[in-house]
Formats: structure tokens, C-alpha cells, sequence
């Protein structure tokens, strides 16, 4: 057995002849029955697990499960009280390889998310080696592997204080145990990001073809160093609602520059260039893309925040210029673009240039780009417009009650063919502390969870919490969340979002990417001996 | 003046290469910002411009992960000198270079330099340890991450010996006559990115042995700078992952 998962159970194999690949489409609804009988044993490692410290801490996963129930293929209803009315937990601290996986505090934290082969090999975990929770990870894989050898395929799994959200894309196995009472859609979502960028630095057929080649292969080998790009995704699903919406924030920004930064990336092409992106505080300024090559193509909001966490968890980007390879797994999962990564504005760097090309070997070209647009911005004093460019108050809307909103049109003219996009004001107080914001980032998901809901969607909710007054609505036009003071009467919250949505109308040029620019780089042989090689 | 040499066309190309976490990041962070901070996995490559007298060097820090191997033909092609980076506590890293890396500076140019660098001589000898010549003084609380506990000297894998004989295989990979070419005790270097422990005597020595290159491609006029463009404009119309 070459898959043998290390150092569990005997009785089921992983990777047993069936591909278990084309199980993920098939829905099989019978009920599993692991939990009852399995009960009085777990609690027993449960306890054992308390009274010895070191204890391995494989037992995490089996004593939650004897506390649970399993639930297969969304037929469960989660049954979990909302966290509307309790405290937001606060973050846990920083993340640690080193930490001690046997310790309380692991345990404790959060979210935690692991990846692993289908041989069983730890791939990465949030928190922790993956050499210290191989055992842990290895009893994820028997129970991927025990309900598979049923024909059937394990979604989830809930106890009183955790979901175990298990997903399975190809060779890799993604498991979320999360204490955030989020859906398990959410949390499916979130494990598919990670997935997702894994393939944006490795493509999908190499990991296929990786796999194919050798099962057991210790994929580490090739991700070693970017545990902090998956980190610092997990980071972001946690802090920005952008992952939430699967939209973009756009910077708001005059139309009339937001027009001729577009024009300066519109003239500064060369051929086989299909992007050109400028970010600027994180959010996105304005994008130009290739027109006949990718013509009915678009490049996904997912693949833009992938390729925007690159470049936030990449220290080493601030200085010179980037030229590397990258997949964008929403666009094509098995090609690779090439990016060119620069900063505008040094020391500061804020303001973030990335061009990206099919040829891999255009960096040279692809940098002259990159002084002509900042020629181009130095004339038009543009870095300096940027500087002051910056998220909106709330205040400026001018309802008062109103304390914080989300805002996802579906109305943009193009939409079709376009990023989606959402707008929202900062966060000020009383969410201007960590947990204060978390807090309200939960709300928001928890709202967004029952809208959403496989089960009962839901059109509209007003919901009357503690320390704030929360109401999504969600038509054919937009999707919207607002937050209110706690006192707003219904009739008020309704005023202030007719309110709202007229203030949304007239700024809309300023928040959102209207008309998204396009060039057209097709390569032309007759023109091979252009300008940039002066 | 990073800002005023970014418009100038380098004159010239260094690539860095070696197995990850060797600490060639850190070893050009050292140089040009002398300062050692803890650098994050290096994504593909990146290209510095360094002003030497009156030349523009362009340096090519690459990624030492097997995953951008595909770049490493592209960061290497028409390069004037390669350093090869080893870290002398982990003996892999030097073997890494003659298995995955040398393969790589096919495309560099006939006459290019070799390097070979052992990095991290801190971690194997004391002298090495204290403030260098640039009066930096060593962090000591935050130790290395490969010796938590104390500054435990680490058992020194890669002896100067070992990286000699690297060398005259890299001589004898490139066909090159060891006589006509720059003797070995020269061109192998330990260093430390962390004390800088020679880090300055390695770029200078080479930016130095790559002058005559430098002249010989300004003597040569300007069709110098279209070779460097020139093989890259013919692919323009290989088709790409979208077409």
C-alpha cells in the first residue's frame, strides 16, 4: 500500500482504486451512523487527552467528532446558536510554526485550517508544524478515507463549540475546524481560497501531475517558504469582507482620475500584456485588460484578492522589481501568467504597479512599461493625487444612525463582463478597536450566512442585537448590509437606507470602477521593432 | 539613488542563485541596504539596479524554491557573472548547486564569472560573530531561528575545500580551461548576511572582475543593448496560456 496513511487506522485506504476525485459530484445521502456507537471511547480520549499533557494531539479531531454529529452533503441543519448576542472572541495571537500543538492555546485558537495529501502528508497547518500534527492530520484523513470507503464523502462535522468543514479538490484534502460559527459554507468558501491559492503558486495540473507521479510526495517541498502567503490569506478571510462578498473594494477616487490613470495604463503596453493593475493602500485603483485575447474572459475578484495577498504577505517586494510567475486559478488553473511586481512611490510604498504578461520572457519590455506609466504620473502630478485618495466616513452619508454599511451592486453597466465590486465606508468608532471590528465583521457574516442559507434564503432581515441593530436586504439590484445605533426604530432603518442608496447613486462614479478600460496588445510581427528598445 | 539609476539601462548582469533559505536575499539585503531582517521566501525573482562608479549593474535576486526553476533560464540569460550560494551549515545546499542550479546559467553569457558563496559563516565560527568592519553591532537577542536557545556554534558542513572543488566543476561544466580563468581562491567566498562578514569584498570583488566585461560591450557599440533585448523580442509571438 504506497498510500498508506502514517500511523493510523489499518482498515480503510485512501486512495483505494476508486478515484475518489469524482465523488465530490456525487451527492449520496445516506446516513451515517459513526457517531453513536463511538461515544463512550471518545470521551475517554477526550479525558486522557486532559490528564496527560503530552498527550498527541491527533485526539483534537477524534474527541470532537465522539462529541458531534457528522453531517453529509448539506443535508444537516446547523443548529447553532447565533452569535449575535455574545462578545466577539478576540483574535488569537500571531501565528507561530513553533507553536506547542499540545498546549491549550492551540487549541483554543480560532480557526484553525490544514492541508493535507490524500496520502495523508501535512501539507499546512495555521498554527503549529505540520511535523508535530502529522498524527492529528493523519486522523483527518481516516475519516475522509472511512466515509469514502462507504461511497460516501464527509462535509462536515459539528460539536457544541466547533465545525469541521472537510473538503476535498483533487489530491488535496482541506480541512477548517472553526470555533467562529460561521456557515459551513463560509468556511467551505475560505478552505477553497486556500486552495485556490496554493494553485495560484503552483497550478492545478502540476499538482495534479505531482501527485499522479508519486502519492505520497511531500508537497511542502515546493510551498516551503510560502506558509506566510497562507497565512496571511487566513488573516484576511478573517479581517476583510471583501472574501465574504467575493467583490473588490475599489479606492474611491474622482472619476476624472480614475479615468487617466486608466489612460496612462492604456498607452503604456507592449505586446502579450493582458493586465495592468494599480493598487493603492490594498485597494484597487483601476484595471486595464487586454481586449481580443481574453475577450469574453474577466479576471475574477478571487483571483484578484489572491494576487492582492501575494503581494501583501511579500516583504521582500518593496524593494526592486518582481518578475515571477503566478496562476490565476479563477481565469485558468493550469497556466501560469507572469507578473511584474512594483512599488510607485519608494520608501512608502503604498502605491503597488502590477502588469502581467503570457510571456515569460518580457520582463525587460514589460519594466519599460512601467517608466513610461510612471513618467506619465510624474508629469501629471498623480502619486500625489493618490496619496490623498482614502475611504470614505459614514458621516458623509449624512443619516444619522447609520454606523457602518456594506454595498454590492449587481447594476454596474457591463456588469456581465466586469469585477464585481462592493463599497463600504471605514470602520469608526465604536468598531475602531480589533474585537469591536471582528465583532461586527461577525454580525455581517452571520447575516450574510442566513441570507444565503442553502436551506431557507432569506430576501430580508432586521435584526435587533445588543449593542447594534442590523438589517440585509438583497434583491435583484444589490445586496446590502447595514449596521445601525441600537434605538433606530424599523420605519427609521428603512428611511435611512432609501437615504443610503440615493447617496450610493450619486457618488457612484467616485466609489466604484464604472467603465473598466481596455488595450489591445495582440502581438504583431510587423511591429516587433517598437519603441521600448530605444 | 535608486530612484535616478531606475531609468538607466543597466550595464551590466549579476544573478544570485542557490537552494532556498541559503540567505540570498539577505546577503543583497546586507549589501545595498546594510541592514540584516528577516526576509520571507523570495517569489520568482528580483531585479535591483546598482550604481557602481559610473555603471549600472543590474542584480537578479532569484527564488531559491524548485517551484520558479522554470525563470531560472530567463533571470540568467546574458548574465556577466553568477554567484552561487551555499549555506555552509547544510552540506544539501552546496550539492543543490551542481543538481538544479548550474544547469540554469546555460543562457549566461560565454565569458560570465562564477562566484561561490558560503553564507552564513556566522553560525560556525565565533570570530565571525562579533560587530564587523562596518560597526554594526549583532543583534544577540534575536538569534538566528536555526539556533533558538543560545549561539551555540553549529557543526560547519561545507568546508572551503569542498567549495574549491565546486568551482573547478563548475570550470569543467562550462568547458572552461581552469588556467584561463580566475583562480578559485578568489572567486569562493564565506560570508555572513547577519554580521556582514564579507559581504561588501564579494559584490566589489565582482562588480571589479566584471568591468572588462562592462568595457568590451560599450567597445562593442550600441548593438550591445539589443542583444540583451533582442532575444526576448523574438518569442513575442509564442502564444501564451490564454490564446
Amino acid at each position: 500500500m504506497p498510500s498508506h496513511p502514517e500511523g493510523i487506522l489499518e482498515s480503510s485506504d485512501p486512495t483505494s482504486e476508486e478515484n475518489p476525485r469524482t465523488q465530490d459530484h456525487q451527492p449520496d445521502l445516506q446516513k451515517l451512523h459513526i457517531q453513536s456507537s463511538e461515544t463512550d471511547s471518545g470521551k475517554a480520549s477526550q479525558d486522557s487527552a486532559l490528564d496527560n499533557g503530552h498527550d498527541d494531539s491527533g485526539e483534537f479531531v477524534v474527541t470532537m467528532l465522539a462529541r458531534s454529529k457528522v453531517e453529509e452533503q448539506g443535508m444537516g441543519t446547523k443548529d447553532a446558536s447565533s452569535p449575535l448576542s455574545e462578545t466577539g472572541t478576540p483574535l488569537g495571537p500571531p501565528s507561530h510554526r513553533n507553536e506547542d500543538v499540545t498546549a491549550d492555546s492551540w487549541r483554543q485558537h480560532r480557526k484553525h485550517v490544514f492541508v493535507l495529501s490524500e496520502a495523508g502528508k501535512p501539507i499546512y497547518s495555521r498554527y503549529g508544524s505540520e511535523e508535530a500534527l502529522s498524527s492529528t492530520m493523519g486522523v483527518m484523513m481516516a475519516l475522509v478515507s472511512f466515509v469514502q470507503s462507504g461511497d460516501n464523502t464527509i462535509r462536515s462535522v459539528y460539536s457544541d463549540e466547533h465545525t469541521v468543514v472537510f473538503t476535498q479538490r483533487g489530491p488535496l484534502v482541506l480541512v477548517s475546524v472553526s470555533s467562529s460559527r460561521q456557515s459551513e459554507q463560509q468556511l467551505r468558501q475560505e478552505l477553497l481560497y486556500v486552495y485556490n491559492q496554493i494553485v495560484s503558486m503552483l497550478t492545478q495540473a502540476s499538482i495534479t501531475r505531482i501527485f499522479e507521479h508519486k502519492k505520497n510526495y511531500d508537497l511542502r517541498r515546493l510551498l516551503a517558504g510560502s506558509e506566510k502567503i497562507l497565512d496571511g490569506l487566513l488573516n484576511l478571510v478573517d479581517s476583510d469582507p471583501s472574501i465574504l462578498l467575493s467583490a473588490v473594494h475599489c479606492l474611491p477616487l474622482a472619476s476624472s482620475l480614475r479615468d487617466s490613470l486608466s489612460q496612462i495604463l492604456q498607452k503604456s503596453i507592449t505586446p502579450n500584456l493582458v493586465f495592468s493593475i494599480l493598487i493603492a493602500k490594498n485597494q484597487l485603483l483601476t484595471i486595464v485588460q487586454e481586449k481580443t485575447v481574453i475577450e469574453d474572459a474577466r479576471l475574477e475578484p478571487s483571483d484578484l484578492h489572491l494576487l492582492l495577498n501575494l503581494i501583501g504577505a511579500s516583504s521582500a517586494f518593496q524593494a526592486g522589481e518582481i518578475w515571477t510567475p503566478i496562476c490565476l486559478p479563477s481565469f485558468n488553473p493550469d497556466c501560469y501568467f507572469y507578473a511584474y511586481i512594483s512599488y510607485l512611490d519608494p520608501p512608502e510604498c503604498t502605491v503597488c504597479l502590477v502588469l502581467l504578461s503570457t510571456d515569460k520572457e518580457a520582463f525587460y519590455s514589460v519594466a519599460e512599461c512601467k517608466r513610461k506609466i510612471e513618467e506619465a504620473m510624474q508629469t501629471q502630478n498623480a502619486l500625489n493625487s493618490i496619496a490623498k485618495a482614502h475611504l470614505y466616513s459614514v458621516s458623509q452619508v449624512g443619516v444619522s444612525d447609520l454606523r457602518h454599511f456594506m454595498y454590492k451592486p449587481f447594476d454596474v453597466p457591463d456588469n456581465h463582463r466586469q469585477l464585481t465590486q462592493f463599497t463600504s465606508p471605514e470602520m469608526e468608532a465604536p468598531y475602531s478597536s480589533e474585537e469591536e471590528r471582528m465583532r461586527l465583521l461577525d454580525l455581517y457574516r452571520d447575516m450574510h450566512s442566513r441570507i444565503h442559507s442553502t436551506s431557507r434564503p432569506l430576501k430580508l432581515i432586521y435584526h435587533v442585537a445588543e449593542r447594534e441593530t442590523l438589517l440585509a436586504w438583497v434583491t435583484s439590484k444589490f445586496e446590502l448590509y447595514t449596521c445601525f445605533s441600537p434605538l433606530v426604530t424599523k420605519t427609521c432603518a428603512i428611511n435611512a437606507i432609501t437615504k443610503l442608496l440615493r447617496w450610493i447613486k450619486k457618488e457612484e462614479d467616485r466609489l466604484f470602477i464604472r467603465y473598466p478600460p481596455k488595450y489591445s496588445t495582440t502581438p504583431n510581427p510587423s511591429k516587433s521593432s517598437k519603441s521600448d528598445a530605444h | 539613488m535608486p530612484q535616478a539609476t531606475r531609468t538607466k539601462k543597466p550595464d551590466v548582469k549579476v544573478v544570485i542563485l542557490g537552494d532556498m533559505n541559503v540567505g540570498k536575499t539577505s546577503l543583497l539585503h546586507r549589501y545595498t541596504e546594510r541592514k540584516f531582517k528577516d526576509t520571507i521566501s523570495t517569489v520568482g525573482g528580483a531585479f535591483f539596479m546598482k550604481q557602481w562608479g559610473p555603471y549600472n549593474i543590474s542584480i537578479w535576486d532569484t527564488a531559491g524554491r524548485e517551484q520558479f526553476h522554470g525563470l531560472g533560464s530567463m533571470y540568467c540569460r546574458g548574465a556577466a557573472a553568477v554567484i552561487l550560494t551555499y549555506d555552509v551549515t547544510n552540506w544539501q545546499s552546496l550539492a543543490e548547486l551542481e543538481n538544479r542550479f548550474l544547469s540554469l546559467t546555460d543562457t549566461a553569457n560565454a565569458d560570465c564569472i562564477f562566484a561561490i558563496v558560503g553564507n552564513k559563516a556566522d553560525l560556525t565560527d565565533t570570530r565571525i560573530q562579533g560587530p564587523d568592519t562596518d560597526g554594526e553591532q549583532v543583534d544577540e537577542r534575536q538569534p538566528v531561528v536555526t539556533c533558538p536557545t543560545s549561539p551555540a556554534i553549529l557543526h560547519k558542513q561545507v568546508s572551503r575545500e569542498d567549495a574549491i572543488a565546486l568551482y573547478s566543476h563548475v570550470l569543467r561544466y562550462k568547458g572552461l580551461e581552469e588556467k584561463a580563468c580566475l583562480p578559485a581562491d578568489k572567486m569562493c567566498f564565506e560570508t555572513s548576511a547577519k554580521t556582514g562578514y564579507n559581504v561588501d569584498s564579494l559584490f566589489e570583488s565582482l562588480f571589479d572582475l566584471v568591468l572588462p566585461s562592462i568595457l568590451k560591450k560599450r567597445s562593442e557599440g550600441e548593438s550591445s543593448t539589443v542583444d540583451l533585448e533582442s532575444p526576448m523580442e523574438v518569442k513575442t509571438n509564442k502564444a501564451g496560456c490564454c490564446s
